[in-house]
């Protein structure tokens, strides 16, 4: 009887290892089935709260029209940390929706793919995107991403707690703008005339519009070239320390979002991503340009892995469906963006919409955002100097010094 | 049976540990080896991808294993640096100068005081009288180590330190934390395990289960270090609280030292729990007729307390104190930290923020500054700064286990 049993879980093991040995039914894709062929696109964001409903819609319209592809919306809270483990892991999305600047860094690391590769090609870019979005997504002469929006920031305000003439006429008179927040925070007691989440947090693009405003060319421009410590941003870290004492002491992007809808701050320096969550909030907002931001392209690139994956074709395809006039508009309107796509843009609706107005003249001030890799080295330097010169840690001439230091030297590592 | 010949016994041997020693290899050894050697690049962000015609990098790399094997991106691979050590000589090269070495004197020089104050004391100890009481030996020593500092101007000193590296700030400033944190942990899960060892407290058992509420909310100490975020921000709890009372509170956590003091409490309210529990057990393995003898003696409240309690709870404290210092909690801090600060306030660009403790400091090079080689080399000093204070830790625990006998 034992000698039964041993023999019985003998041929079992044996059994097992033998079915594990089988060749796996082969399977080598028929390529004239590609289409038919079930897809998953998985698409990692930052499109945030009641924006990314109309931009879900774009997305489910894709997959009733094409059944065979499933496209998976994710988040990941620090997309460049997360790509970093997951592209060589192989577990990467398929598409990137990402802002411009970020192309010259990934492009270095080769976790995006030239889209020439796919079949993009520059004809096709000029004849469909405005010209500022097409320079924004080329880098080295070549094409990295599909433009969706351009954005930047401006003053929005709170119709019930301020007017036009709360603000300045001119959207480079930053002391007016000192005055009329003073003369709001004295008119009314514990309440701010703006909230800028650049200020009272360590965040280089929402306090672009004060040192750009300032005439302060850019932070670090193509070249590598640094103008952190001209008199420009002298100025503007002089003008910082002054609007701290009439603006809240921290800052995020949620606390300035609840500060405005609770009425504690009349406006947010913010951007078009704001407006769909204010007007859930039921806010009857006015948009004024106000120094010169940061004009970025919130862009659509595509991973190495879904040129691994074979899944390139379909999502370069997905990419160019939500980018193309039809669901710019819809999104347009929708989340009162401004488009990329020229006809989309050019469209009686769109440019009726006040978010169009009023971004469009903080755009038409702004400064373009550099998508070279020497981008990366003026994130943390401004960040920290700003930061530094907020809190009183640094003098505005130490601060400013450190960070022209530091990001010269970050610039030497680069070269 | 079949005989055990040399060679099929240490076969045999191998096969049994073979698996054992593939794992520590695979999972231990080599993660070291390969951050020693990336430290010796100059691998950041703009030199992201491995050469692998390079024979070291081909094989410690594993981007250049056939399985791993990828497109490069636009970037320059990355190479050895030269000279050698340069990231080290820029982490720590400045406090090997001669300004630096005289500055790093001056400050080990303000021990010297204290080290002869402890050993006069155990001298003292071994004659029948003291001249002396322990107490006013320590204060004598700590008199003339302030005195020390004036004269040496160790101020000065520590500004030619600061200046010269980051590595001397976070390191010196984790160990300020750990200094601070650690005794404050302990005396204050001291003074709880004491008050609820007493035989006349009330409900004992319930205010015990309650003491562990901090402890059992620690495993999701991210939430729970947001929570005590917003309770010091501007328009946090605190403020609110202060401001009921016509006060007026501040950012907390916008100034270095407030900040830093900010995680030493909420540190506080996590830790506690730990070193009351392991007090309370050591407490009730101290045999009662030992009180009873010095009840019988006539001796106080406080001189039970000084010569029966705390020696007899030093073996099973002694340990826990040291692991807690070099542990998640002390040395290596960072979750409280990230989740509270990010290691900010900002002190300036190119500096490390107010409460950049060690591990925050290492994650943010790889993270946000993609510096892999700076950090690699700043990992391979503190392994060996580690390293040395385990060794010591574990002589301090085998000398405590003497107090019994």
């Amino acid at each position: 009887m034992k000698k039964f049993w041993s023999m019985l879980s003998v041929l079992l093991i044996a059994a097992m290892l033998l079915v594990s040995c089988t060749p796996k039914a082969t399977a080598t894709p028929v390529a004239t089935e590609e289409t038919a062929k079930p897809v998953t696109i998985t698409i990692w964001h930052q499109w945030d709260g009641a924006y990314l409903t109309a931009i879900q819609a774009v997305f489910d319209a894709y997959t009733a029209a094409h059944p065979n592809v499933t496209i998976d919306l994710t988040k990941p809270d620090n997309v460049s940390d997360a790509l970093k483990v997951a592209i060589p892991a192989g577990e990467g999305p398929d598409i990137i929706g990402w802002a411009n600047d970020q192309i010259g860094s990934q492009a270095l690391v080769g976790n995006i793919v030239d889209l020439g590769t796919l079949g993009v090609d520059q004809a096709f870019l000029e004849s469909t995107y405005e010209p500022a979005a097409v320079a924004g997504v080329v880098w080295q002469g070549k094409i990295w991403a599909l433009p969706e929006s351009q954005e930047g920031i401006a003053i929005v305000y709170n119709k019930a707690l301020a007017s036009e003439t709360d603000f300045p006429a001119d959207p480079t008179d930053f002391a007016d703008l000192l005055a009329k927040a003073e003369a709001f925070a004295a008119a009314n007691s514990g309440k701010y005339l703006i909230c800028n989440q650049g200020l009272g947090n360590a965040d280089a693009y929402h306090v672009a519009p004060v040192y750009f405003g300032h005439g302060m060319p850019t932070y670090i421009d193509d070249a590598g070239n640094s103008y952190l410590n001209s008199a420009e941003a002298q100025a503007a870290a002089e003008w910082i320390v002054k609007f701290h004492e009439v603006a809240p002491a921290e800052t995020s992007h949620e606390i300035c979002k609840t500060m405005l809808v609770e009425g504690n701050a009349a406006a947010w320096w913010t951007g078009p991503w704001a407006i769909a969550d204010l007007e859930a909030a039921g806010i009857d907002y006015g948009i004024l340009p106000m120094g010169s931001p940061f004009v970025g392209i919130k862009s659509l690139m595509i991973s190495r892995n879904a040129v691994d994956r074979g899944t390139a074709e379909v999502a370069l395809d997905v990419i160019k469906f939500f980018t193309n006039a039809e669901n710019s508009k819809t999104i347009a309107l929708a989340n009162k963006t401004i488009p990329a796509n020229t006809a989309a843009l050019l469209d009686a609706d769109v440019q009726a919409m006040a978010t169009v107005a009023g971004f469009g003249a903080a755009l038409n001030l702004g400064v373009p955002m550099a998508n070279t890799p020497f981008a990366g080295a003026q994130w943390g330097p401004v960040g920290d100097m700003t930061n530094a010169i907020w809190t009183g840690a640094q003098t505005p001439a130490d601060a400013l010094a450190a960070a022209q230091a530091a990001a010269e030297e970050a610039i030497a590592g680069m070269k | 049976m079949v005989s055990w010949s040399g060679r099929r016994k240490a076969l045999t041997i191998l096969a049994f540990i073979g698996p054992t020693l593939l794992g520590i290899l695979a999972l231990n050894i080599y993660p070291i080896i390969y951050n020693v050697y990336i430290s010796f690049t100059n691998r950041n962000q703009y030199h992201p991808n491995p050469d692998c015609t390079v024979f070291l990098t081909s094989v410690i790399e594993p981007g250049c294993w056939p399985m791993f094997r990828s497109n490069a991106g636009m970037g320059q691979p990355y190479v050895i640096q030269e000279p050698l050590f340069a990231n080290y000589d820029s982490l720590i090269g400045k406090l090997f100068t001669g300004e630096g070495v005289l500055a790093l004197v001056k400050l080990a020089l303000l021990f010297a005081p204290l080290i002869i104050a402890g050993q006069v004391n155990k001298r003292l100890d071994r004659q029948l009288t003291r001249p002396v009481s322990s107490f006013w030996v320590w204060i004598g020593g700590l008199a003339i180590t302030v005195l020390l500092a004036w004269i040496l101007n160790v101020g000065g000193a520590m500004k030619t330190l600061e200046a010269s590296s980051d590595f001397f700030i976070v390191v010196f400033r984790t160990l300020l934390f750990v200094v601070i944190t650690v005794p404050l942990n302990y005396i204050f899960g001291l003074i709880l395990a004491l008050v609820l060892n007493g035989d006349y407290i009330k409900g004992r058992t319930f205010f015990r289960a309650i003491m562990i509420i901090p402890w059992a909310a620690s495993t999701m100490f991210i939430i729970m270090s947001l929570i005590w975020q917003f309770f010091f921000r501007e328009q946090g709890t605190i403020n609110q609280i202060l401001r009921a009372f016509g006060g007026e509170g501040l950012a907390w956590l916008a100034n270095g030292n407030y900040a830093l003091a900010a995680i030493i409490l909420v540190n506080l309210w996590f830790s506690f729990p730990f070193c009351f529990n392991i007090i309370l057990g050591a407490l009730q393995s101290i045999p009662a007729d030992q009180y009873e003898a010095a009840d019988v003696d006539g001796a106080t409240y406080w001189q039970q307390l000084v010569n029966i309690t705390l020696p007899l709870l030093r073996p099973s404290v002694m340990p826990a104190i040291v692991l807690s210092a070099i542990g998640g909690g002390g040395f290596q801090m960072f979750g409280t930290v990230w989740a509270m600060t990010g290691g900010g306030p900002s002190q300036g660009a190119g500096v490390p923020g107010a409460t950049e403790l060690v591990m925050v400091y290492a994650y943010k090079q790889v993270f946000q500054y993609n510096a892999y080689a700076k950090a690699g080399a700043f990992a391979v000093i503190i392994f060996i700064f580690l390293f040395i204070a385990t060794l010591y830790s574990m002589r301090i625990s085998r000398i405590t286990q003497g107090a019994y006998e």
